[in-house]
């Protein structure tokens, strides 16, 4: 009995030094977001404010939407409103062919890839280039992203020099400016030398692209601000070289005012890195001197989501990551043991909202710990959440065929007590069974385990025969 | 004070041991508690695999078994939490007065009776299993993930035991892996959680793993054999009622 | 287009189920520190990654600057003690951000700007922009940002509060920024580097009115 992703999470644990390195990895960015939280005496009520302040704004959204378009417009701000991803990438494509746009540099956006922009945009000739450094790898070695905020922690530098060094051009020249500046790499994949590689790489791209596009960790309605963070400051180059920018938001990113951005300023870079902010927190009101700048609102089931009762608080989230990092099962299968591009708690209940037949393999990525729910900084029920897709899987279609024979069995066992206890007296059997078939296929428990001892007496009898005579 | 005993299915089948060792120490106290036969399941390993209608006749005959009581209490935080956390929203308003009145040994020693002491004793090192629904849907110990005050009811409790060494694993409060169907369905990685939590057991130089969870215990303890683990695993029922 | 923001904006008002009222956020007591200068210090030359320079009363910025970086080739700054008149005591190669290529700002070694706020709790510092191309804070190699010591607080509300009630932000120029240390990325192996797309390299010149 398997979904795709116990297909692939059986495969991945076949390399356990493999599995460890990522466990020990991502457990160690949730380490540094407990010191985070352990420094503020008032963390718990941060997270709580954070909650509301989502909660207050998505069931207020329109108005909100409404003042946020109408400051941004104030401010010279080109405000489109996509209703789905074919949309989006119409208005996108629309706005840079206007422009005459040959290259776009662009930093990391969870939306566009949501919408798959950059198929789209390469499809009619747009050369893109991702800037934030992760992305920039994965997309040169045409690999997905396995974390949605460290993207390429699975890669290893050897590959990535061996990609460098095939797909940048100039890669000797820069390495030489490298020992010029007082550089020496300790060993030719050295993490070191391969950023700058990348620096000086999208360097040239930021002075050659004719557009930079962001996404927007935040919008903020009353002023009309777009915030983006970053560590990199990939976004700030994107938009300070190319004088056309183009925001990529999704409605639910807004928030009302610039106290609620106090609160979540500090929250996302503690939860999400373990730091105590990113490097870069960028406030873009209005385009540059000579410039232009155009933020697309995007719907795209954000909307319906809102009426959903069991999942609307999924538009909570601010895609920082944090469940992930403490996710048992993500830490030990991977970003591409998932069938959503989004993995982890959060990922499990976007790809049911996105499509719950065509996701619904990763709905048995979850062994319902709980731990998400206790570092989310918008208190999303994840967990929750998870636990009542399951029980829209049968009438899906989607109900593992054992599993729902085990509870009808159990169900039936256990709602005659006869039968129970007929069972009970009968479960010692078990412990004569020859090994072979205890340890076959058809027991599942023998997968991982050495199979229990039945006992003799069962509690029920004990009490029946013994205890109850006692009192 | 009219306790009455829950114990899961699973307790009932393998480790009968733990429901007794819950009755005699109860017992112990003063209490009276009684074992309603007809009892079977509280209906979790079917809600957890995605069949909550299924486990709602249960709920309902849970209610109907257990409501005349002052206290229900089970030797398993999962069962417990299940009950008092998933029966609510199960059940009608009505058909549910056993839920909010059921509770996990640890919490209702630690809580209501507000033990301390016992004639208990366990000369052997051992390490605390804080499994994740007792954790995080009881509150038997500060989450770790939270900025709140630590505490531990588990520790608390087994700290009353004579000639006791008590300690904590690494990541104290990470799942062992059981879930439930998580074990069945997502076996690869069950396991590997498993191991993982048994290895960090093993490093802290403990005899045995304790805590309130036969399940999870039962899932470790099936690892460990298999993969020839030694340490040893023991339902904290058990130690408590060492020496009575 | 305006067809599609109508159904969103109608499809969000039908949809909302319940509505919920918007947190008393005086009611938050945020972390402050005996000595918010001292932390901000700290912070900024630890975490942050920067490097901190006192300037004495009296004392020339360009100073600062050859301290920070005595190596430096060329200079990129709008900041009246730095301004062109002043060039000829640098003796390098100097372009004003109000008045340059972003192409030439990109082959600046040393930006120097000003910032305007500095955050206690996690060493940002707000460089709202006051130059024409804001490419002097991001493209060049190194930077200089100058701050006013009595202009730190204790922690991000405080530094939002300043900036809402402030009019000297978002006028003549829609943009500003907190930067907290040099750039930097985990990316490769989580092997922490300095210098990913934008400044290597920060220090930080704290100055008494």
């Amino acid at each position: 009995m398997s979904t795709l992703h116990a297909k692939a999470a059986e495969a991945y644990q076949l390399k356990p030094e493999v599995v460890e390195r990522h466990d020990k990895t991502f457990f160690g960015v949730r380490e540094k977001r407990d010191r985070m939280a352990h420094a503020l005496p008032e963390w718990e009520d941060l997270r709580e404010a954070a909650n509301q302040i989502k909660k207050h704004t998505v069931t207020h959204l329109a108005d909100y939407l409404e003042q946020f378009e109408q400051a941004a417009t104030s401010n010279g701000v080109h405000v489109h409103w996509a209703k789905d991803a074919d949309d989006y990438n119409r208005i996108v494509l629309d706005i840079l062919q206007q422009h005459g746009v040959k290259k776009v540099v662009k930093s990391k956006s969870m939306l566009t890839e949501e919408c798959h922009l950059n198929q789209n945009l390469e499809q009619h000739g747009i050369d893109v280039v991702e800037t934030d450094l992760g992305e920039r790898i994965l997309q040169m070695m045409k690999l997905a992203p396995s974390h949605i905020v460290m993207p390429a922690l699975h890669v290893h530098r050897e590959e990535i020099g061996d990609t460098f060094r095939r797909l940048i051009p100039d890669f000797d020249e820069i390495a030489k400016t490298y020992v010029a500046v007082g550089g020496s790499p300790a060993d030719k994949n050295d993490p070191t030398f391969l950023t700058y590689v990348a620096r000086m790489h999208l360097r040239q791209q930021f002075m050659e692209a004719d557009c930079g596009m962001t996404g927007a960790n935040f919008g903020i309605a009353e002023t009309g601000d777009v915030v983006v963070c970053t560590n990199e400051g990939n976004a700030d180059m994107s938009t300070s070289i190319p004088k056309l920018h183009i925001v990529s938001m999704g409605i639910e990113k807004i928030i009302p005012n610039y106290r609620a951005m106090g609160v979540f300023q500090r929250l996302l870079a503690r939860c999400g890195t373990g730091q105590e902010t990113t490097v870069y927190t960028s406030h873009f009101r209005g385009p540059r001197p000579g410039g232009e700048m155009h933020v697309v609102l995007v719907d795209n089931g954000r909307s319906s989501i809102l009426g959903n009762e069991e999942h609307w608080q999924t538009l909570k989230c601010m895609r920082c990551g944090a469940c992930m990092n403490t996710c048992p099962v993500y830490r030990r299968s991977a970003g591409y043991s998932y069938t959503y591009f989004i993995p982890g708690p959060i990922g499990i209940n976007l790809g049911m909202l996105r499509n719950p037949v065509q996701y619904s393999d990763n709905v048995s990525a979850c062994s319902l710990c709980c731990s998400c729910d206790n570092v989310c900084p918008v208190k999303v029920d994840l967990s929750t959440q998870v636990y009542r897709w399951r029980q829209q899987l049968d009438s899906l279609g989607k109900a593992d065929k054992m599993k729902k024979a085990m509870s009808q069995g159990m169900g039936f066992l256990f709602g005659m007590p006869a039968a129970y206890k007929a069972a009970l007296w009968m479960s010692p059997i078990v412990n004569w069974l020859p090994g072979m078939l205890l340890n076959s296929v058809l027991n599942p428990w023998a997968y991982g385990h050495r199979m229990m001892h039945f006992p003799k007496r069962s509690f029920h009898e004990i009490w029946s025969k013994e205890l109850k005579h006692q009192r | 004070m009219k306790i009455g005993l829950f114990i899961p299915c699973y307790v009932d089948a393998l480790y009968p041991e733990v429901g007794v060792s819950t009755y005699k120490l109860l017992t112990s106290l003063g209490l009276d508690v009684y074992y309603p036969e007809e009892q079977t399941c509280c209906g979790q390993p079917m809600g957890n695999a995605g069949f909550e209608q299924k486990a709602i006749p249960l709920a309902k005959k849970f209610d109907q078994q257990f409501r005349n009581f002052d206290y229900v209490v089970a030797p398993s935080a999962s069962c417990a939490a299940y009950v008092r956390c998933f029966h609510p929203g199960m059940l009608k308003k009505e058909q549910c007065e056993a839920a909010g009145k059921t509770m996990d040994l640890v919490e209702f020693l630690h809580d209501v009776l507000k033990v301390t002491s016992l004639p208990a004793r366990f000369p052997h090192k051992v390490s605390v299993h804080n499994s994740c629904h007792g954790v995080r849907e009881l509150g038997l110990s500060s989450p770790s993930e939270r900025n709140v005050p630590k505490y531990n009811k588990v520790i608390d409790l087994l700290k009353l035991v004579d000639g006791i060494e008590v300690v904590e694993p690494e990541r104290p409060d990470e799942c062992c892996g059981f879930g439930g169907m998580f074990a069945i369905e997502e076996q690869a990685v069950s396991r590997r959680m498993g191991i993982d939590k048994v290895k960090r057991h093993i490093a802290t130089g403990a005899e045995y793993v304790t805590g309130p969870d036969s399940s999870c215990l039962m899932h470790m303890q099936g690892i460990a054999e298999k993969e020839h683990l030694p340490i040893r695993f023991i339902h904290i029922a058990q130690i408590l009622t060492s020496n009575l | 287009m305006s067809n599609t923001r109508e159904n969103v904006l109608s499809a969000l008002r039908r949809n909302v189920r319940e509505q919920y009222d918007m947190p008393d956020l005086d009611k938050l007591q945020p972390i402050t520190f005996a000595d918010p200068v001292a932390e901000f210090i700290t912070k900024t030359t630890t975490t942050a990654g920067a490097k901190l320079l006192e300037m004495q009363p009296g004392e020339d910025i360009i100073n600062k600057v050859r301290e920070a970086y005595p190596d430096a080739t060329s200079v990129a700054s709008n900041l009246p003690g730095l301004i062109a008149a002043n060039a000829p005591a640098l003796s390098m190669h100097f372009v004003n951000p109000d008045t340059a290529t972003v192409e030439e700002l990109e082959r600046i070694d040393v930006g120097v700007i000003e910032g305007k706020i500095g955050v206690a709790e996690n060493a940002c510092i707000w460089v709202p922009q006051q130059m024409k191309e804001k490419a002097v804070c991001f493209a060049s190699q190194r930077l200089v940002i100058v701050l006013r010591r009595s202009d730190i607080v204790h922690n991000m509300h405080e530094a939002y509060d300043r900036i809402a009630a402030s009019a000297d932000y978002f006028q003549q120029y829609k943009f500003g920024t907190f930067i907290s240390g040099p750039s930097k990325t985990a990316d490769i192996e989580s092997a922490l580097v300095y210098g990913a797309q934008a400044a290597r390299a920060v220090t930080v010149v704290l100055f008494d009115s």
